[in-house]
């Protein structure tokens, strides 16, 4: 077994053979794909008869048949219902604000990973353009703005969008890394938040509408995702106590329905508070619940992301003399989370959507208002629900749609990393 | 603490068990300062497990190890005190993925010696320049082949300045081009005077590097000496065995 390879000449380097390609036409394409056989020619025609049938009904409902003044005269009930309208100033302003973090967070992240990619340090971003990353969320700012037709709602949209794109070039500008800009961007949406609800603002208890679906869906993400983690640690803690408690929470919380839990947040918490205590408002308890819930289920898919992490990893930092908080947190918890985006991504989508089972318990969110609204005196029994789900379902399918895209753009910027 | 007498590494008795199984069975081993030490033997025979007793990878159940005059206990800062001093480099590499390599090598001494930023980036460049891989030192372990990857390893153990190196089989898993790279860099190593503990199998290297052979079976130490003795003129029927089954 003795070493023997001391030098080898490189051989001259071969002429490259490229696979045998193909390139059709539309039309061969077509034929060999759609018109392959008697039987492939009868199925295409029938569904594309199908497709058609259903696009043009969909279309000429959208399009001619919908009775769209019920959301062109309740868009502002559909963003806030109940929030005062003299206070509405407050959300723009907590708009700019959230622009402005968010564009000059977005800056920064596209300048850190294309120094990443210079560095060979991260894979090229895939061939997809601005436009199509942020479409989703263009065409919702298009359809709201069309419903709200209205000359101010649009110069302050475009004010937004502006301080946006100008804090994009900014943050373009700055060459920091995650651990710099990521706080910003939190900071962003703490200051917007309170820009709302503090300084004589209006409390989350008066919000409704869209604004409190994503204060339900950004609160529950930020606030299960750290309870997640804690309790996926707890889990595989040397600490009998600390286990016994988390793996009873997690098997606890995934054996009951959301909407029970739901349930109890509304009228049992006032079991478990002192007597004389004031109970939090129904917002607040609604949260708790899908907080509650939300973590239990981080906390598992977290758990398989510290399974997958190997033995070797661990022994590697502790011969090192990392502390055992340092290996979890430098060396296990990164490559854990990185394990597991496409598990949590889904699991906040879960959550984004599932708020709106807050409106079974009385609040009235956006699938609240969407209902509520029906029932007005100039709409009543008209068969209008159609047009206010069809809306609402646009909405939560913006969002979730966004955030599966930005997720997958995440994992495969993380993915040259992996061994 | 004994900075110049006694050896460096002492174990006296040292047991071992997985469960039922007796890994090792009074194992006594004494290294000296800037000896060399190499470790071989049939799989399974508790040379792994041995040296990774050495820093608490594993834990002995009964006997003595004393490193450096610190003598392993219970106690978490005697641990982390010896752990400092003590590098390790794996067969599987275990270079951390989500790092580059330089980040790779300065995580310890920024984390636990708490070295400026800039100090610790110019030891590392050091350390990289040692085992010839500076070129590398943006990139991520997945982008380096595996004796670069084991060559990185090496330099991150070597980055806490230890006093003592615990290598355990550091060529198994590499192609066989990529073997002598690494032995170099190990054979370098040895010259500086660093007090190495290697498991292997490499009896090349094992000749010209190592001050003693030790070889291991069943949880035991059957015989300690010289390599111009142990590979020539051993003085056990099992090492003869062993030497004719890998020569």
């Amino acid at each position: 077994m003795a070493t023997r390879v001391d030098t080898l000449e490189p051989l001259p380097a071969p002429e490259p053979e490229r696979p045998p390609g193909r390139r059709l036409s539309p039309a061969e394409w077509a034929r060999e794909n759609l018109f392959g056989s008697a039987l492939d020619a009868v199925l295409t025609v029938l569904f594309a008869l199908l497709l058609g049938w259903a696009l043009y009904r969909v279309g000429k409902f959208v399009l001619v048949d919908a009775r769209w003044e019920i959301i062109d005269r309740n868009i502002t009930n559909l963003m806030v219902a109940r929030f005062p309208r003299e206070e509405l100033w407050r959300i723009w302003a907590a708009l700019f604000v959230l622009g402005a973090s968010l564009g000059f967070g977005a800056g920064a992240a596209a300048t850190s990973r294309r120094r990443d990619v210079e560095e060979g340090r991260a894979a090229p971003p895939g061939q997809v353009g601005v436009l199509r990353r942020v479409g989703p969320v263009v065409a919702l700012v298009a359809v709201l703005l069309w419903f709200a037709s209205s000359l101010e709602t649009t110069i302050l949209t475009l004010g937004v969008a502006a301080v946006a794109a100008g804090a994009y070039l900014g943050g373009r500008r700055v060459s920091w890394r995650a651990a710099r800009f990521v706080p910003i961007v939190l900071g962003g949406i703490v200051i917007a938040f309170l820009i709302v609800a503090a300084f004589g603002g209006v409390g989350w208890d008066n919000w409704g509408g869209l604004i409190l679906t994503l204060f339900l869906a950004v609160a529950g993400i930020l606030i299960s995702f750290p309870l997640g983690v804690l309790l996926a640690l707890g889990r595989r803690s040397s600490l009998p106590a600390v286990r016994v408690v988390c793996v009873a929470y997690i098997e606890l919380v995934r054996g009951v329905p959301l909407i029970a839990l739901l349930f109890m947040g509304a009228f049992m918490i006032g079991f478990f508070l002192p007597p004389g205590a004031d109970r939090p408002s129904l917002v607040t308890r609604a949260l708790i619940a899908l907080v509650l819930f939300t973590a239990a289920y981080v906390a598992e898919i977290v758990r398989g992301g510290l399974q997958s992490v190997p033995r070797g990893q661990i022994e590697a930092a502790q011969a090192l003399g990392l502390s055992p908080l340092r290996v979890t947190g430098l060396i296990v918890l990164p490559q854990a989370l990185r394990n597991v985006i496409p598990g949590l991504v889904g699991q906040f989508i879960s959550l984004y959507k599932d708020t709106s089972l807050v409106f079974i318990v009385g609040l009235t969110d956006l699938l609240g208002v969407a209902e509520n609204i029906t029932k007005q005196p100039d709409f009543l029994a008209q068969g209008l629900i159609v047009e206010t789900l069809l809306f609402a379902s646009f909405v939560y399918w913006t969002g979730s749609y966004w955030m599966s895209r930005e997720s997958q753009r995440l994992e495969r910027r993380l993915g040259l990393g992996e061994r | 603490m004994n900075e110049n007498g006694g050896p460096m590494i002492l174990l006296e008795g040292v047991s071992k068990w997985f469960g039922d199984f007796q890994a090792l069975k009074g194992v006594d081993l004494t290294v000296d300062r800037q000896e060399v030490v190499v470790v071989c033997g049939p799989s399974g025979s508790g040379k792994s497990t041995m040296i990774r007793c050495i820093n608490r990878l594993e834990q002995h159940d009964r006997g003595r190890i004393v490193v450096d005059g610190i003598e392993l206990s219970d106690d978490l800062r005697d641990i982390q005190e010896i752990r400092r001093e003590v590098g390790m480099v794996f067969q599987q590499f275990n270079l951390f993925p989500h790092m580059t390599v330089l980040e790779n090598v300065t995580l310890a001494p920024r984390q636990v010696r708490r070295s400026p930023k800039q100090h610790a980036r110019e030891k590392a460049m050091e350390l990289l320049e040692r085992v010839r891989i500076p070129e590398q030192a943006n990139k991520y372990p997945g982008q380096l082949s595996g004796g670069q990857q084991q060559r990185a390893a090496i330099a991150r153990a070597l980055a806490m300045g230890p006093k003592i190196m615990l290598f355990d089989e550091p060529t198994s898993a590499l192609d066989p081009e990529m073997i002598k790279e690494v032995l170099d860099v190990m054979e370098e190593l040895a010259e500086s005077g660093m007090t190495m503990i290697v498991v292997s199998h490499e009896m090349g290297f094992a000749r010209a590097v190592a001050h003693r052979m030790a070889f291991m079976a069943d949880g035991e130490i059957v015989e300690v000496g010289p390599p111009e003795h142990f590979f020539t003129n051993p003085r056990e029927e099992r090492t003869k065995q062993f030497l004719a089954q890998i020569l």
